[in-house]
């Protein structure tokens, strides 16, 4: 038994189960939501209602009178997804890229609440429109709420410190899904990131606590306080952490110095830790993109109270403490001392050598399997010309 | 990417130009349009079609007409204004024109 709810569709009334009349309804809104900046909006969702009523209509005879959740679920399949026109979809992306800056103003606190907790939670995804190469400086500009322009000058800047950037964008360039639907374009712009929400209520609390001082002078005073210490704390915790940050690598070099085998043939181990570091980085790279992109670890789901951020926080200290020792092998290879002078020209070659093969091999084998980077190689100097273009522009436009 | 995929976006433009020449040849409605396109390649789904067939009608191509069903509501019935025509007569030169392109290229 099952309740049945009545409903008017172009003129005639229906009665449906109430699962199906659900069904129904979501339909509808969702419908009306695609179509917003539609002129001919209200006009198509009649159309659709008529239609409705017409495939209702056939299901019905003298004995049957009422459309089960089933069937109503069977025409809305058969309805298929309301497409507005592909020109319209790209104008609302844009507009909804610009509203997280632009329209935060006049709204309200509620709606702004309400628009957190109901939007699409966001997601890191590369952007093809607009993209230079692949999207993905598009798409952590869209996920940072960040210039596109500045992000592909960081990619530069990182790119001089040992060719990071270079390798991070790859790595991302294949990891990092793209946005291909509506939701998920929606996802890549999506509900403001936790961080944000959380300066914004600590920014909140902040004012509120203001609101508490009656003496104009008294606030002013409270104010400067407020800043020097959020200032003093944040610049001791900074010293704290490089001076340990110091003292652990002065203990792990002092210890490699003092106990690394002595040992001619220990050279050769240098380029393998090399090798080893490499691919423990590549590996940490893919390991906090997938965290970003899906919210899981290695494959596995975050529990439900460990915002992101945590867990790549958590994922760099472990790196950190994988690669440390690493880090100070390879540094008593080269100043652990003991070895004829004449041997260390030959190491270092040999390193290099190893290295560059690697890095060649590892070039081969993705130009050799993805075919998307070989057409982006061969894109490479219309868009260099491009960004250089596109940077003296921005610059300009500051 | 298979070639289905690839051609995807093509369909989705040509689509515009099959309506024009479907409801050239008769005046007809939704159903009847659906039925013609579910035997090709164009395959639709309403949910697509009626916010084509709107923009069409925005832009003057065509125009519609109510006429009572015995199956339910009234139905809109859809015929080709003479910009639509005109549109129609355009699309068929150009897409000759493609074809021959199409064929002509890289036979030497």
């Amino acid at each position: 038994m099952n309740k049945v709810i009545t409903i008017n569709l172009g003129g005639t009334a229906y009665q449906l189960e109430e699962g199906g009349y659900d069904a129904l309804r979501a339909y509808l809104e969702t419908a009306t939501a695609r179509l917003q900046g539609n002129p001919d909006r209200d006009e198509i969702i009649s159309d659709i209602e008529r239609a409705i009523a017409e495939k209702f209509r056939a299901l019905l005879g003298s004995y049957k009178t009422v459309v089960v959740t089933k069937e109503v679920a069977a025409v809305l399949a058969e309805l298929g997804p309301i497409e507005a026109d592909e020109g319209k979809a790209a104008e609302a992306d844009a507009k909804g890229a610009g509203a997280p800056s632009g329209a935060s103003g006049p709204k309200t606190e509620g709606e702004e609440r309400a628009a957190w907790s109901s939007g699409p939670r966001r997601r890191l995804y590369r952007i093809h429109e607009g993209a230079m190469l692949s999207g993905v400086c598009n798409g952590i500009a869209a996920y940072v709420n960040l210039d596109p322009t500045i992000v592909r000058l960081g990619f530069v800047l990182l790119t001089m410190v040992w060719g990071t950037g270079v390798l991070l964008y790859l790595v991302m360039a294949v990891v990092v899904p793209e946005a291909h639907s509506p939701e998920e374009k929606a996802a890549a712009f999506g509900a403001p990131s936790t961080a944000q929400e959380f300066i914004r209520r600590a920014k909140q609390g902040y004012y509120e606590a203001m609101k508490g001082f009656p003496d104009r002078k008294a606030r002013r005073e409270w104010k400067r306080q407020f800043k020097r210490e959020m200032r003093g704390w944040g610049t001791s915790f900074e010293r704290e952490m490089r001076a340990n940050a110091d003292q652990w690598r002065r203990n792990w070099h002092g210890y490699w110095a003092e106990h690394a085998p002595v040992h001619p043939g220990v050279g050769f181990a240098l380029p393998f830790l090399s090798l080893l570091h490499g691919a423990l980085k590549i590996l940490f790279i893919c390991a906090l993109v997938v965290l970003l992109t899906t919210g899981t670890v290695f494959g596995l789901a975050l529990p439900a109270n460990v915002p992101v951020w945590v867990a790549a926080l958590l994922l760099f200290i472990a790196y950190g403490i994988l690669v440390g020792p690493l880090k100070a092998a390879r540094h008593a290879c080269y100043w652990g001392g003991g070895r004829p002078g004449w041997a260390w020209p030959f190491v270092f070659l040999l390193d290099a050598v190893v290295w560059l093969a690697v890095v060649a091999a590892l070039l081969w084998l993705a130009l050799h399997y993805f075919p998307e980077l070989r057409e982006a190689v061969r894109t490479v100097p219309s868009l260099a010309h491009q960004a250089a273009a596109d940077i003296r522009a921005w610059c300009k436009g500051k | 990417m298979s070639v289905n995929e690839k051609f995807s976006a093509i369909r989705k433009g040509l689509l515009e130009f099959l309506l024009l020449q479907i409801i050239a040849a008769d005046k007809v409605y939704v159903a009847d349009i659906l039925k013609q396109l579910s035997a090709t390649e164009f395959a639709t789904q309403e949910g697509t079609l009626y916010p084509l067939l709107s923009k069409m009608r925005r832009e003057g191509l065509l125009d519609y007409e109510w006429k009572e069903s015995e199956a339910g509501p009234p139905r809109k019935y859809y015929e080709l204004t003479e910009k639509g025509r005109e549109q129609l007569r355009e699309t068929l030169e150009y897409w000759g024109k493609i074809n021959g392109t199409v064929k002509k290229l890289g036979q030497k």
